[in-house]
């Protein structure tokens, strides 16, 4: 006896059952399928579009902040010497760096240490009390030089970078015994660049100059205070436009 | 904006949707009842389905069958992962019959009960294998295009569903001798 095709034998009975209960299923909504999938369709773009708006909104943003922050750090406001290009500046973190300085701590054009006979100039109420709390940082470079004096380059540090720049300093020695000692002639003893720290404090702006170039003087001076050069504190703010390409001083510390 | 881009919708937008869909609507969710075994689940599947097929009306529209079409995307809807985990579905092991026949007096109304009881505890694939091969009548070569595996497995959704069936009516026959 051949054997039946379960298919041939069973299926009329599901082809059967399907079309039976699909006709006596009345209770289904069919009108308003087309309205509602319109409607729908006009909610879904609509999402897509806010989607897309928010995405080129975040996308500008994050263009505008690697735009600022790619190249330099900082917005270097001021002109750049090609010096600073021979400086290959370390591969520093960039966490510490903030995008947009305070404008009260911008790095004047003009400043005293342009004029100042030297390091000892900075007067004690405008010198930073190492004890004191900062709470931000701009880190000013000037030119002395003929044809390259003024304002070289300028970076701007977060609190805790200053904090940084201050805790190394201040367990410095008055001098660094390892520098060397120059007898100099006085057209190169005058530096041809320094660097002045503009500490944010509660009181103000309080500043810190940096002597690395010349013969007559090397160190942090704070007004009231000299601290020796040393490499901790420099590796912390030598960065980018604020990074010399050499000094005499900086020549003899070798891991600046 | 949300009537901006309904105008441009009526102005760039293929025409005969809404007339398509007023033609095709009933024989939609007959499928789609069929397919998912609730009045409910069918109306949703089948407005989603008509949603993505409104999106996409111009490509939808030239196809050599837009109803087949669309009830491709019935299926799929149905079938979607994300679908049963809503419905928090949970497949049988084996089908088994969880309604008696309704005694109204005719064999053929019993048989049809049953038949639907059993399709109520198949699996969604098991299932939608069997309205594709036995109410829309696909190949098993289309079946298994649409269920996303192989024609092999397709054959054999149809004919385990086939023998569960044949063992429930045997039941049944069983019972009522």
């Amino acid at each position: 006896m051949p054997e039946h095709d379960p298919e041939q034998e069973l299926g009329p009975k599901f082809t059967s059952a399907l079309q039976n209960q699909a006709g006596a299923e009345a209770g289904l909504q069919k009108t308003g399928l087309a309205q509602e999938a319109r409607r729908r369709v006009r909610r879904r773009r609509q999402g897509w579009s806010m989607a897309a708006g928010a995405v080129l909104v975040a996308a500008a943003i994050g263009g505008v902040w690697s735009l600022v922050g790619g190249e330099s750090p900082v917005a270097t406001g001021s002109s750049n010497t090609s010096g600073d290009s021979k400086a290959a500046a370390p591969n520093r973190s960039f966490e510490g760096v903030m995008p947009s300085p305070a404008p009260d701590n911008m790095c004047p054009l003009e400043h005293p240490i342009l004029k100042a006979a030297g390091p000892d100039a900075l007067q004690a109420s405008a010198g930073l009390d190492l004890a004191t709390k900062v709470t931000g940082l701009r880190a000013c470079r000037y030119g002395f030089a003929e044809g390259g004096t003024g304002l070289l380059g300028q970076e701007v540090f977060n609190a805790a970078v200053a904090q940084q720049v201050v805790d190394a300093i201040k367990v410095l020695p008055e001098r660094n015994p390892d520098l060397p000692v120059f007898k100099c002639a006085p057209p190169t003893a005058k530096p041809s660049e320094a660097i002045v720290l503009r500490f944010d404090t509660a009181a103000g702006v309080r500043e810190i100059w940096v002597e690395y170039d010349g013969c007559e003087s090397a160190g942090f001076y704070t007004g009231t205070h000299t601290y020796g050069l040393y490499s901790a504190p420099l590796k912390l703010f030598m960065t980018g436009s604020v990074r010399p390409s050499g000094g005499t001083y900086l020549n003899a510390l070798k891991d600046w | 904006m949300e009537a901006a881009l309904a105008a441009a919708e009526v102005r760039t937008g293929p025409p005969g949707f809404e007339v398509w869909v007023t033609e095709k609507a009933d024989a939609l969710l007959r499928f789609a009842y069929v397919l998912t075994g609730d009045s409910s689940l069918a109306e949703d599947a089948v407005q989603d389905a008509l949603t993505t097929a409104c999106a996409r009306w111009a490509r939808v529209s030239r196809a050599d069958d837009p109803e087949a079409y669309v009830k491709r995307m019935v299926v799929n809807a149905h079938i979607s992962w994300w679908r049963r985990f809503r419905r928090r579905e949970a497949p049988v092991p084996e089908p088994v019959r969880t309604a008696r026949a309704v005694g109204d007096g005719t064999a053929a109304r019993a048989e049809s009960e049953a038949i639907w009881a059993l399709c109520a505890t198949l699996p969604d694939k098991q299932r939608a294998a069997v309205v594709l091969r036995f109410y829309e009548e696909l190949s098993y070569a289309e079946i298994a295009q649409l269920l996303h595996c192989a024609e092999a497995t397709a054959r054999s959704h149809v004919h385990r569903a086939l023998a569960a069936l044949k063992t429930t009516l045997s039941t049944e026959g069983a019972e009522d001798a």
